[in-house]
């Protein structure tokens, strides 16, 4: 079976079986449903998946995540070195990825809260509603508006326009 | 003749009426048949034949028949590959790459026909980088030897010591100074 998910960043909600009180002789029809469903869908489904499984797990390939090595910035690189300027570029592109990534999960914990808290979301998932808010605003400041065209020297200059602006507030 | 008709039809539609009198029979009533509703051996099975006649269908159907076929040619071979492809070599796992061990390009995906693909047809990302780097290397040396070839023609111009920008003079040996050489000349 693939891995699970992170049970720390989504936690599961607590059981709430009520205790079986049964005071009638009928059979419970929610039993009856749930045995008919197990032995009609799921236990067919879960017998072809160890099947296949079974097959498949001879030849397994595996694959792996890419490992970059950081190169200078932008700011490191002397006037009119194409190439160091390209290598920035790249990381700063490879970066861009993965900051949007980061925003992605964070916003997939906040809603998974939601959905888990239901209408009482509001108090009980503050954490995540802030942690959202705070990686959105930092995202928007850093790459709000570049632009289709973004580039690692637009947001170099965005960055430099930003400090000015706090230089100028502060003074 | 009017009036024999009009006899024979009003007979016929008596004999209708009534089929039981003994005068009323088909055989001896004026050759005209009577039509014995109560007698008739009535069939549900197919009905009655119609000749149905609509507009024809023919080149509709065919044009359906051959993009049907023209569709499942590839289509067919197509799903049974990627069937066979999907169970017996499933998708790859998610490990941790060794401390001293560099994956190939295509070890980077995960379904196998990706992978395949990035082994057969592509050029790895780190030789693609490499290519584009090499390129900006030769335009920018390219570049360079402009900018440094401009600088050298302005100062071979100003200065004049250079070997560019010099005009060819006379040979001083051809000159002919004989009409010059005594001030009486």
């Amino acid at each position: 079976m693939p891995t699970d998910y992170d049970k720390g960043a989504y936690p599961e909600p607590p059981r709430q079986t009520p205790v079986v009180d049964k005071q009638t002789a009928l059979p419970n029809p929610a039993l009856i449903l749930s045995k008919l469903f197990y032995y009609s869908v799921d236990l067919p489904v879960t017998t072809f998946r160890d099947v296949v499984d079974s097959i498949r797990s001879k030849n397994r390939p595996v694959y792996f995540h890419q490992k970059f090595r950081r190169v200078p910035d932008l700011t490191e690189c002397h006037h009119g070195d194409y190439l160091c300027y390209y290598e920035a570029e790249m990381q700063w592109r490879r970066d861009y990825k993965v900051d949007q990534e980061i925003v992605k999960v964070v916003q997939e914990r906040m809603r998974a809260c939601h959905q888990r808290e239901g209408s009482s979301y509001q108090q009980n998932c503050a954490n995540e509603i802030q942690q959202f808010t705070e990686v959105t605003h930092n995202y928007q400041s850093r790459y709000g508006d570049l632009g289709a065209y973004a580039s690692g020297r637009k947001c170099l200059m965005k960055q430099k326009e930003r400090m000015i602006a706090a230089q100028a507030q502060t003074a | 003749m009017v009036g024999m008709s009009v006899l024979r039809s009003a007979a016929a539609f008596a004999a209708r009426l009534s089929p039981l009198k003994s005068g009323n029979n088909a055989a001896n009533l004026l050759s005209r048949a009577i039509p014995r509703t109560d007698k008739v051996a009535v069939r549900w099975c197919h009905g009655k034949k119609m000749f149905v006649i609509k507009p024809t269908d023919f080149y509709d159907r065919r044009f359906l028949r051959l993009l049907q076929f023209y569709i499942l040619l590839t289509g067919i071979p197509v799903a049974v590959i990627v069937t066979c492809v999907n169970v017996f070599v499933g998708e790859a796992e998610l490990v941790e790459a060794p401390e001293d061990y560099e994956p190939e390009h295509w070890e980077y995906y995960k379904h196998p026909i990706t992978r395949w693909i990035t082994w057969a047809f592509y050029d790895s990302p780190v030789k693609d980088y490499e290519k584009m780097m090499a390129a900006i290397q030769i335009e920018k040396e390219k570049a360079d030897m402009r900018l440094t070839q401009l600088e050298v023609r302005r100062q071979m111009r100003s200065k004049g010591d250079g070997p560019w920008f010099q005009v060819e003079t006379l040979n001083k040996e051809l000159i002919d100074y004989s009409h010059k050489s005594n001030p009486d000349n």
